[in-house]
């Protein structure tokens, strides 16, 4: 078969460079997909920060119903960074650029991805677009919002044209990870392993890689519409000029919608990776999971619509939205239920990942049904444009996106590091974040429902009650944040080393040293089976000398465990 | 016959055979390639989507005060364009048979089509005498996606000239030749672009 | 190798406990949703309330349902299947690979779910768009400003500030912004659209409920978009819903307060056009000459700069000008030959558009052609 040929003596796959040598072409301009997935993360784990603060100060000017913190323009300024850094600075880079190019070469037993110099240039594009968003601060930052809506952003400060420039260049970023990862997953798998024999999370970043690609370009349009628009007076979106500002709508939200499923499909690939492992159990449907990301995918270019129900579209094509967004409930359910019943009858063990993890099942679920209601135009009709919608976004997004991040964090940094993060301190943080994230966005429905609009820097008195719990409990969620921040300082010297399998994970990373080396593998190994079996020998041939040279040559090759 | 044909140019003499580090790179390459030009391709066709829904929008096309295209001189520029396809084609698979003279001159026949058409697109911009950002939803539609095309054949322009200079230098073999074959894909990819554009101003 | 028949499952009476609370609190939660008071906290102003709440009365009572089945089932597994400190470090879970029936059946719920939901959104949304409605006798526009809104009336010259309608009486409510993107929000309607420049969108309900209500902006507007709300220092707009006496004297008083002001830019010429004898075919080289600059000769809300002129003087949906004028063969003759300075911008005057009275004559007679 391809594969299989596709890996023969001499091929790209024993294609070897040597190792490059000091600290600048090691660490700094890298092209090893490891080092490069380790810079994604630290990058967008600042971003996070930075994005995070944002938030808390958002949180502070709503704990009065007439502000006060800050002036209604810098409010507007710090809630529209505040949705493109963590859309675009975090979630997105996280999840692909992260631990997309750290874990998913290794888990197809690859040595590197197809095109390691575009790799690195797709790297250092996304730190100089982050910059380029917060320099906007010094010129006036966009503040319409991270959808930047015209005629509104036609009337936005300088530092709008900025954030549109650096989005394209995120955007570009984002376009040439996409191609980068597709040819790599269908080029450049370990002889044996089929797409049926493919980890779930590689699956999630397949599915994921189209989105990057032809999603990302709309988006670039887009930008580049609004751009000319304000700059050259190209009547794209100035209705006193013809242009239409639905026009708009329809290109971002050609891209957003997409977008959203880029940000949870790989942390759903996460997730299928902890769950089976701490239940000591195969996934449960391994191919529909595998399938329902694809189907997810699909559907995900057939919906964006549903973003503008009340913008004035013909209610002839508002119909065919409607329904096409209701039906993703059903592939997304498939996983839900797949998750569910892959926790029945195991034997779990609660690490931090695997809390995080089920935590997230959880709240997804509930934001996930939230989105079903959204769907309905006529329940639409009242929710949109209020809290309502703030509240459902951040449920599939903090308690998605983000707690996928954190399930994924604690269960690799021991194969990034070589030692384990503080299993102790990180159920703390679950346990905070997970109260704090509840306790922020839950009344946010209510609120949304009872009247209270989204993006204004004072409301209603009758809606403070609850903000001021929003309020505490956000911060809650950031002292959760904080000792995660602590524990990954502290752990990358101090951690409990790990050896190179702690959790008994089956998955073709976990079979090499941790970190890895250079090449990743000695030997790249065959694969015979799909991973899952914990009652079977591991199904891959071609390991034997793996962990000959590193510092675990003389541990049992059993998992130092995890009790 | 086969061993006839090996060049006795000066500019290609070792010719290894193909083996499997490049054939698997070349597939890699190609791939990739493949796909950048199908975000390329929506990059485009997110631009005639916004001219459709432009040009839809009630005020008729031309809009008031947009000027009259000129089918004519389009005409005889998109034949240039799609010559300059069919000669890059016969560069290609002469490069193939391991014809270099021939070869390098159908490649220098490109260069010279894409260069005439670009000539053609400037006149054709002069003539029309109307700005880029004062000319409501014509410029946004017609300068926009014309020029970002053009900018395109530019591209391609320069990038066959690297071709032909780095085949002179002896960069490709007659067995190895992904660069050539990646510039053929670039150049047939904006002809297609080209007959699709021609089609929604010129002929819709 | 590995494709052994995957053990068998037994599902012990705790599941079945589990299963039946579950199901209890899946009941209740429609039960509940399905009496709950919504009008005691949110009043159901208008007819479109009330089918909006039925609607959510079955996504709340179905979305509490699952919310509380999945959230059950995990916390359920979580707890029942965690590893026990007698359990060694080994011990594995079920071999289990998949089941499809069990897959089959949650495809075919949720599917049967889906199709369920769309099939109650469709049809309510259909009843609820104004294309599918019966017109509104009562026609009203709302106008968005950075940061207020305004209002006009047939009948009432100029804007006013307050928004009075009749109770019991359907009301057709038209919404355009002036500058940038606003929205017409009442919470206690349901009811949302978005107020975009250069385009109108329409909303079809009728009052049900006397009283006054807040209006709320909802789409991002500037620097004080979130004051752009009932009650203010920005924006005092409030709408009211009116008994027919208290609306009456309302829109008397009104019509009383603005009699002198004009709808007009500067008056050209004095005294009426006369229109007989208007020549329609002339009237139409005009037009592509002088006004389709400005306007199309389409429906209302397919604006360019001016409002769509298709049907200008025969579209039941827009019985009014945008003067609030009636629409009638005379009234559009004034707005040529006066001009009107509107939401949508500035209509020229006669003199600004170098029409003779013969011209106006032969426009109108075009106007009159279109149906
Ligand atoms: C993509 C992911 C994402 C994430 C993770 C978050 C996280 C959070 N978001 Fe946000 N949010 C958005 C995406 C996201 N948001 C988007 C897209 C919008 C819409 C914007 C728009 O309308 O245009 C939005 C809007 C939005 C609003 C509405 C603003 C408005 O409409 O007026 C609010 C209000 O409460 C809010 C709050 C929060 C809070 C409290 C968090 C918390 O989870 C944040 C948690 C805290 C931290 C992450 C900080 C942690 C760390 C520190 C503080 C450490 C400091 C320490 C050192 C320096 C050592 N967000
Ligand atoms: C990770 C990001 C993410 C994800 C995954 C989703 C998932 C979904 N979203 Fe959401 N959405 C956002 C991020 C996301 N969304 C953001 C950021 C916005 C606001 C943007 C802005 O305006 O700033 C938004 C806004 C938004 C709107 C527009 C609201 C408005 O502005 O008026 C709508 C409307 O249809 C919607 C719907 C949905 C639906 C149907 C899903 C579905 O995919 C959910 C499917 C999941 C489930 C349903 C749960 C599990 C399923 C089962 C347990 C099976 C059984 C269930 C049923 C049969 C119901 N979303
Ligand atoms: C500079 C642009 C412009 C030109 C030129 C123009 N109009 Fe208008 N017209 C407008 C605007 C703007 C309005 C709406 C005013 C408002 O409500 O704000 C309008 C309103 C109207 C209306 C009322 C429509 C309604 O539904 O109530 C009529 C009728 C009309 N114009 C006819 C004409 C005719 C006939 C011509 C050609 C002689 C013409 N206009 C030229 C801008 C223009
Ligand atoms: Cu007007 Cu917000
Ligand atoms: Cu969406």
């Amino acid at each position: 078969m391809a594969t299989e040929a596709l890996h023969g003596g001499g091929g790209i796959a024993d294609h070897i460079h040597p190792e490059p040598q000091g600290f600048i072409r090691k660490y700094v301009f890298s092209i090893d997909h490891k080092i490069i997935g380790i810079q994604y993360m630290i990058t967008a784990g600042i971003f996070l920060i930075l994005g995070g603060m944002l938030a808390e100060l958002i949180r502070v000017q709503l704990m009065k119903a007439n502000g006060g913190f800050m002036t209604p323009d810098t409010y507007n300024e710090v809630y529209s960074i505040h949705g493109s850094t963590m859309v675009w600075l975090v979630i997105i880079p996280m999840l692909t650029g992260g631990f997309g190019n750290f874990v998913f070469p290794l888990q197809i037993g690859a040595r590197d991805v197809a095109f390691p110099w575009l790799n690195m240039l797709s790297f250092w594009i996304f730190p100089v677009a982050g910059l380029m968003v917060y320099a906007s601060f010094l010129m006036g930052a966009p503040s319409a919002g991270w959808t930047e809506y015209p005629p509104m952003s036609l009337q936005g400060q300088a530092g709008t044209s900025m954030w549109a420039a650096a989005i394209f260049l995120v955007g570009v970023s984002s376009t040439l990870t996409g191609i980068n990862f597709l040819v790599t997953i269908l080029k450049m798998r370990a002889p044996g392993m089929t797409f049926t024999r493919m980890p779930l999370f590689v699956w999630g970043q397949f599915a994921t890689a189209p989105l990057l690609m032809i999603a990302t370009t709309a988006l670039g349009a887009a930008l580049a519409a609004l751009f000319m628009q304000r700059e050259f007076g190209v009547a794209f979106f100035d209705p006193t000029k013809g242009g239409s500002p639905l026009l708009w709508q329809h290109l971002f939200w050609f891209y957003s919608h997409p977008a959203v499923y880029i940000m949870i499909l790989p942390a759903f690939g996460i997730l299928s990776e902890v769950i089976p492992t701490f239940a000591r159990k195969p996934i449960f449907g391994y191919k529909m999971i595998a399938f329902s990301s694809c189907a997810i995918a699909i559907l995900g270019f057939m919906v964006w619509a549903h973003h503008m129900f009340t913008s004035g579209m013909a209610p002839a094509l508002q119909l065919p939205f409607m329904v096409l967004t209701m039906t993703i409930a059903v592939p997304t359910g498939v996983k839900i239920f797949s998750w569910m019943t892959t926790l029945f009858g195991g034997v779990l063990r609660f690490t931090t990942a695997m809390l995080f993890s089920v935590g997230f099942v959880a709240l997804f679920t509930l934001g996930g049904i939230t989105g079903v209601w959204l769907a309905a135009v006529p329940f639409d009709l009242h929710a949109h444009g209020t809290y309502f919608i703030v509240a459902h976004f951040h449920y599939v997004l903090v308690g998605g996106s983000l707690m996928g991040i954190f399930a994924g964090l604690f269960f690799w940094f021991p194969k990034m590091t070589g030692r384990y993060l503080n299993e102790t301190w990180g159920k703390v943080s679950f346990w905070l974040f997970f109260i704090g994230m509840n306790g922020t966005f839950l009344p946010m429905h209510v609120n949304g429902l009872g009247g209270q609009p989204r993006r204004t820097a004072t409301y209603d008195p009758q809606f403070q009650g609850l903000n001021q719990i929003e309020s505490i409990a956000s911060f809650i969620m950031t002292a959760a944040i904080l000792i995660i921040i602590i524990n990954i300082i502290v752990s990358i010297r101090n951690g409990k080393r790990s050896g190179h399998n702690p959790w008994n994970a089956r998955t073709l990373e976990w079979q090499i040293a941790s970190p890895p080396p250079y090449y990743n593998f000695k030997h790249i190994p065959t694969v015979f089976h799909a991973p899952y079996d914990f009652s079977e020998p591991l199904p891959y041939r071609g390991l034997e000398h793996e962990l000959e040279g590193t510092v675990y040559e003389n541990e049992s090759l059993q998992p130092a465990g995890v009790h | 016959m086969a061993v006839a044909t090996i060049p006795h140019s000066p500019f290609a003499h070792d010719d290894p055979e193909v083996d499997l580090l490049y054939s698997e790179t070349r597939e890699l390459r190609v791939q990739g390639f493949l796909l950048f030009m199908v975000s390329d391709l929506v990059l485009f066709s997110s631009f005639i989507f916004a001219y459709l829904y432009l040009r839809s929008s009630g005020q008729g096309w031309p809009p008031p005060g947009g000027p009259k295209l000129d089918l004519a001189l389009a005409s005889i520029n998109s034949v240039i364009l799609f010559g300059s396809g069919a000669t890059m084609h016969f560069a290609l698979e002469n490069w193939k048979h391991s014809k270099f003279m021939k070869f390098a001159g159908w490649m220098v026949a490109t260069i010279v089509l894409g260069s005439l058409f670009l000539s053609g697109q400037v006149i054709e911009y002069a003539k029309l005498a109307v700005g880029w950002g004062d000319s409501g939803i014509f410029g946004a539609g017609f300068y926009t996606l014309t020029g970002m095309h053009g900018f395109h054949v530019f591209c391609g322009v320069i990038y066959l000239t690297v071709l032909l200079l780095q085949a002179t230098h002896g960069t490709y073999t007659f067995k190895k030749y992904t660069g050539l074959t990646l510039g053929t894909l670039y150049w047939h990819f904006v002809d297609v672009i080209w007959v699709v554009l021609f089609s929604i101003f010129y002929l819709l | 190798m590995q494709q052994h028949k995957d053990p068998p499952v037994r599902l012990g009476s705790d599941f079945w406990i589990v299963t039946a609370v579950i199901v209890v609190l899946a009941i209740l939660s429609i039960v509940y949703w399905a009496y709950a008071p919504i009008d005691s906290w949110m009043h159901e102003a208008v007819d479109r309330a009330a089918q909006i709440d039925l609607l959510f009365r079955f996504l709340a009572g179905t979305g509490f349902a699952l919310a509380f089945a999945v959230l059950g089932y995990i916390l359920y597994f979580s707890l029942k299947y965690r590893r026990r400190p007698d359990q060694d470090d080994e011990a594995i879970g079920l071999q289990i690979h998949d089941n499809h029936k069990l897959e089959l059946w949650w495809t075919v719920i949720p599917t049967i779910f889906v199709i369920v939901l769309g099939f109650i959104s469709v049809k309510l949304f259909l009843e609820i768009e104004p294309v599918n409605a019966a017109g509104g006798t009562h026609v009203v526009e709302a106008l968005g400003h950075q940061w207020y809104y305004t209002f006009r009336y047939p009948g009432i010259h100029g804007e006013v500030k307050e928004m009075h309608l009749q109770v019991d009486q359907p009301v057709t409510l038209h919404v355009t912004a002036y500058d940038v993107i606003h929205s017409f929000w009442v919470p206690d309607m349901r009811l949302k659209a978005d107020m975009v420049p250069g385009l109108v969108n329409t909303l079809v309900f009728t009052p049900k409920r006397t009283g006054r209500y807040n209006l709320v902006c909802t789409e991002f507007c500037g620097t004080f978009h979130g004051e752009m709300r009932s009650g203010t220092k920005q924006d005092a707009a409030y709408v009211y819903i009116d008994t027919p006496e208290q609306y009456q004297a309302w829109y008397s008083a009104q019509q009383r307060a603005n009699a002198n002001v004009s709808d007009a830019v500067a008056v050209a010429s004095a005294g009426a056009v006369n229109l007989t004898g208007g020549d329609a075919a002339a009237g139409k080289t005009l037009f592509t000459q002088k006004c389709s600059a400005c306007h199309a000769i389409g429906p209302f809300d397919q604006k360019i700069v001016g409002p769509g002129l298709k049907g200008v003087l025969h579209d039941p949906a827009h019985p009014s000008l945008v003067n609030g004028d009636k629409a009638t063969p005379d009234a559009v003759a004034k707005i040529l030959q006066n001009g009107f300075n509107g939401p949508m911008g500035t209509m020229p005057n006669q003199t600004a558009n170098q029409l003779t009275d013969k011209d106006i004559a032969n426009l109108v007679a075009f106007l009159d052609s279109l149906k």
